[in-house]
């Protein structure tokens, strides 16, 4: 029980931790799911403790008990269809917002509709993963090892990998996509703060996979521009 | 390290030096200990032996070892972690990455897996009032092969080429192309051969439960551990198949440049499917004999039955069948569109259900019972918390969405590691505390059996606990190195300390296994009070138990003819008991396809054919014997 204290002051202080400190509305929605899964399951754990600590401590064996043998009482409907019917209730709370934020946030492969690369509001960077490197191409050509984006537009990453499967993963922007070689996937996001984080591969690709990280930085819209003008 | 031999320059990395010579010190030491004390006979026995505790101890046995194996592994890599941007002797790059690989896949397929087998062969046999398993001689060929596909692995590491794919080998790092060395070839080869020890072994005992069970132990008063196994069993029927063939794909991938899983017509993604239509079943094939020997330690240590019976076999097999759906859960981030991923979110969910009837049952156990504070108990109450926790993480991951953020994190290596060592880990030292006397005829020290559990319990939570931290704070799982400034320093360090509390109460474990041989406690047959079949046979289980299958009048029969002072009234009706042996035979059909597997990864074609050959005749050969007809008669009447 102490150390679960210890995780909800840490959660309290929630800013410290990348995943809880969403800069776009899907991290936001990601960390909300978090949150909340967290909390049903509080619950859970609480009742489980509870009991475990009162039937283990009221149960023991003692030195005037310990030639009984107990009434054997080895079935309870009411608590049996309580006891099924209360996770079913908790796990419903959970699925809907599982499933709504699931289908919002899900990509969709390029072979798939083509609404989302037609977007021509869209800001679109190439981003190629190639062991242990991250390159990103802009639309006016500018090629870079830094993921940088302007807030509150929406850009859309075009997702390649040039050997093994890479995974993209910037935590405050949201969950990870992801590279597979032979295929372009699309990963939407709209930061809708400012801020530098450390992105990372998040899948193992080989020897220095703990190396293949970069930078994103989410900036105003006029240093976003000043940054594309530069050489 | 380089060392210049004739012409050539060898590299070898200070680690495997360092294991070469452990190697060289210790095994002389232990050949000359096996003289003087005059082993080898007992040496030579176990060898040949067909028994099922035997050939249980046996796996135990390894299975131990290779546990400690990847138990030095885990710290290694701990140590590694333990500062940021360490530079522990070699761990760094693809030297750390060989470690977990290493670990993972000798921690599943060859420490936690034997494990529950051994305890499967020494306690299942008794416990429904069989005289061994149904097929003796296969029994110890599935052995042998475990053995063959252990060593192969072992050997991989002291030449230097450990695999470095990681225990789930995603293609295409895995192919030939990303990863050359013969890594990974060994890693097909060892789960190729022990997998198929592991699938005969499942055979095995489903024939045995069907077939063999004493007279008058129908379904409804079969114990749950027998239960467990069973579906365990029929899980490892359909799953390791699965993984047969994914093998086999990878193998021809690599060694015949098809292309199942790259270019025009191949997808590397294919491989994770196949590989997690065997994997998620295989947490199910790991947890559930656990679920079944602690069902049995908390109603013998409760003085109670195990409450709710029915709610408990149907959530075994709920649990088991609903494992088949959910394989995809290990894909959210693969890109399989939002209909697939909400669908196994929900599949994966529903598992929880049963698991937390089964959770509620073991708790009302202990209400209104007598609680016992044996070791095997004190596991027990370890393990409802421990993986309780594993398994509310496990629902946080079946949340699609947010399993984006844990997915390949530190997160998740404290969620599996919440489950399988919650459950099977702690399951197998509760097995092990509870039927020592069945297996050695003396009981484990209790004071040190706790010392064991509490620092392995207290070290356990001090490493993976935090790990839940680190994951959200963004450390993936697999990399070798953090930086400064990460905020993840604080909570690797104390994880590394927590890793060695686990060390030190395995050691306590280990102290407690010397002090009993020399001076423990000799134990009766029921040293428990207990309530199963197993404890009306002497300590320890003698070779032919039951020379008279008891006749099971009820569940848990023993205990309560126990109660009414009587004696269990012998059974008249046996069918023959399987036959016991003493072969070579097993044994050499795995050193065989020990070289089978050597002379495939190095691709010395001659031995290969030659050898597989050699094993497909001691099959055919095998296949035209049959002891029975000779022995029936016989055995038959000395039974009756
Ligand atoms: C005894 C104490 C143990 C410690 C301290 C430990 C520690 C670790 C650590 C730190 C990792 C993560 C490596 C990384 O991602 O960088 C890991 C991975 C893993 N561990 Fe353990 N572990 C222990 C026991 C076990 C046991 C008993 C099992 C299973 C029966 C197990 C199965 C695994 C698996 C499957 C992986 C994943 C390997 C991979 O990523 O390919 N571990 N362990
Ligand atoms: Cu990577
Ligand atoms: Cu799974």
């Amino acid at each position: 029980m102490k150390k679960a204290w210890i995780v909800l002051l840490l959660l309290l202080n929630g800013c410290q931790i990348r995943t809880l400190n969403p800069h776009s509305q899907v991290a936001g929605d990601q960390a909300m799911l978090i949150y909340l899964s967290f909390a049903i399951m509080i619950v859970v754990m609480a009742v489980v403790f509870v009991l475990l600590i009162r039937f283990a401590w009221k149960y023991k064996q003692t030195a005037k008990n310990k030639d009984d043998v107990p009434e054997e009482i080895n079935s309870n409907k009411r608590l049996e269809i309580m006891w099924t019917l209360f996770p079913v209730l908790l796990l419903a709370i959970l699925a809907v917002p599982t499933v709504v934020v699931t289908y919002h946030v899900s990509p969709e492969s390029r072979n798939g509709t083509d609404n989302a690369a037609a977007n021509e509001a869209a800001i679109h960077i190439q981003v190629t993963a190639e062991r242990y490197d991250w390159t990103f191409t802009y639309e006016n050509g500018k090629q870079s090892n830094r993921l940088v984006l302007p807030v509150g537009e929406q850009a859309i990453l075009h997702l390649q990998s040039e050997d093994v499967i890479h995974s993209f993963w910037v935590p405050e922007l949201g969950g990870k996509q992801d590279v597979i070689p032979g295929k372009e996937i699309l990963f939407e996001v709209t930061p809708d703060k400012t801020g530098t984080f450390l992105g990372k591969c998040a899948e193992f690709c080989g020897v220095n996979h703990a190396l293949m990280r970069f930078d994103t930085d989410v900036l105003q819209e006029k240093a976003y521009r000043n940054w594309l003008q530069e050489e | 390290m380089t060392l210049p031999i004739w012409d050539n320059v060898l590299y070898m990395p200070g680690d495997v030096i360092a294991a070469w010579i452990m190697m060289l010190l210790v095994g002389p030491i232990l050949l000359l200990w096996l003289s003087k004390t005059k082993k080898w006979p007992l040496v030579w026995e176990y060898m040949r032996t067909t028994n099922h505790r035997k050939i249980g101890s046996m796996y135990v046995l390894f299975g131990f070892l290779f546990f400690l194996r990847g138990g030095i592994d885990a710290l290694l890599m701990r140590t590694q972690l333990a500062v940021p941007e360490n530079n522990f002797w070699v761990f760094q790059g693809d030297k750390y990455n060989e470690v977990f690989s290493t670990h993972g896949t000798m921690m599943i397929f060859f420490a936690a897996m034997p494990l529950l087998i051994g305890l499967m062969n020494i306690a299942v046999p008794l416990q429904i009032g069989a005289r061994d398993m149904a097929f003796p001689f296969l029994n110890a060929v599935s052995f042998w092969m475990f053995l063959a596909g252990g060593m192969l692995f072992n050997m991989a590491f002291f030449l230097d080429s450990s695999p470095n794919a990681g225990w789930t080998a995603y293609t295409p790092l895995s192919t030939d192309t990303y990863t050359q060395t013969e890594g990974n070839d060994y890693y097909l080869f060892a789960l190729q051969v022990s997998g198929l020890g592991t699938t005969l072994t499942a055979v095995n005992m489903i024939v045995t439960i069907l077939r063999h069970r004493a007279p008058g132990m129908k379904w409804n008063r079969m114990p749950l551990f027998p239960w467990a196994t069973l579906v365990t069993s029929l899980l490892i029927l359909v799953a390791f198949p699965v993984l047969t063939i994914a093998l086999f794909l990878l193998m021809f991938e690599r060694l015949f440049d098809t292309s199942f899983f790259s270019g025009e017509a191949g997808n590397p993604v294919y491989w994770q499917h196949l590989f997690w239509i065997f994997g998620h079943p295989e947490v199910y094939i790991l947890a559930l004999p656990a679920f079944g020997i602690f069902s049995d330690v908390i109603s013998t240590f409760s003085r109670k039955k195990v409450f709710g019976y029915t709610a408990m076999v149907l959530s075994l097999c709920l649990i088991g069948f609903l494992g088949f759906m959910v394989w995809a859960h290990h894909m959210f981030t693969v890109g399989l569109g939002p209909m697939a991923n909400t669908f196994f979110a929900i599949t994966t969910m529903l598992i929880a259900i049963p698991t937390g009837i089964k959770v509620f049952n073991w708790l009302f156990t202990m209400r209104n019972g007598v609680v016992r504070f044996t070791v095997p108990m004190l596991f027990a109450l370890a393990f409802i918390p421990t993986f309780v926790m594993g398994g509310v993480t496990g629902v946080m991951l079946s949340v699609a969405a947010a399993d984006m953020q844990f997915h390949d994190t530190h997160f998740v290596v404290a969620h599996f590691h919440y489950t399988i060592i919650g459950s099977t880990i702690l399951g197998v030292f509760a097995g092990i505390y509870y039927w020592y006397p069945k297996i050695t005829g003396k009981l484990l020290d209790r004071r040190l059996g706790i010392w064991h559990l509490g620092l392995f319990i207290t070290g356990f939570h001090l490493t993976f606990f935090l790990m839940h931290i680190t994951g959200l704070n963004g450390m993936p799982r697999r990399t070798y190195t953090y930086q400064w400034g990460e905020n993840l320093f604080a909570f690797n360090f104390i994880s590394t300390i927590g890793a060695f509390l686990m060390g030190a109460g395995m050691a306590v474990f280990i102290w407690n296994i010397i002090r009993t041989r020399q001076s423990g406690d000799h134990a009766g047959a029921d040293p428990w009070q207990g309530r199963t079949l197993e404890w009306l046979v002497s300590s320890p289980a003698p070779e032919h138990p039951f020379t008279k299958q008891p006749v099971v009048d009820q569940r848990d029969a023993f205990w309560y003819a126990k109660q009414a002072g009587r004696r269990m009234a012998a059974g008249t009706d046996s069918r023959p008991a399987p036959i016991a042996g003493k072969t070579i035979q097993p044994l050499c059909i795995g050193a065989i396809l020990w070289l089978l597997s050597l002379s495939m990864i190095y691709q010395w074609w001659i031995l290969a054919v030659l050898s597989g050959v050699l094993v497909l005749v001691m099959f055919l050969l095998r296949t035209w014997r049959d002891e029975r007809i000779n022995t029936i008669g016989k055995e038959g009447t000395a039974d009756e």
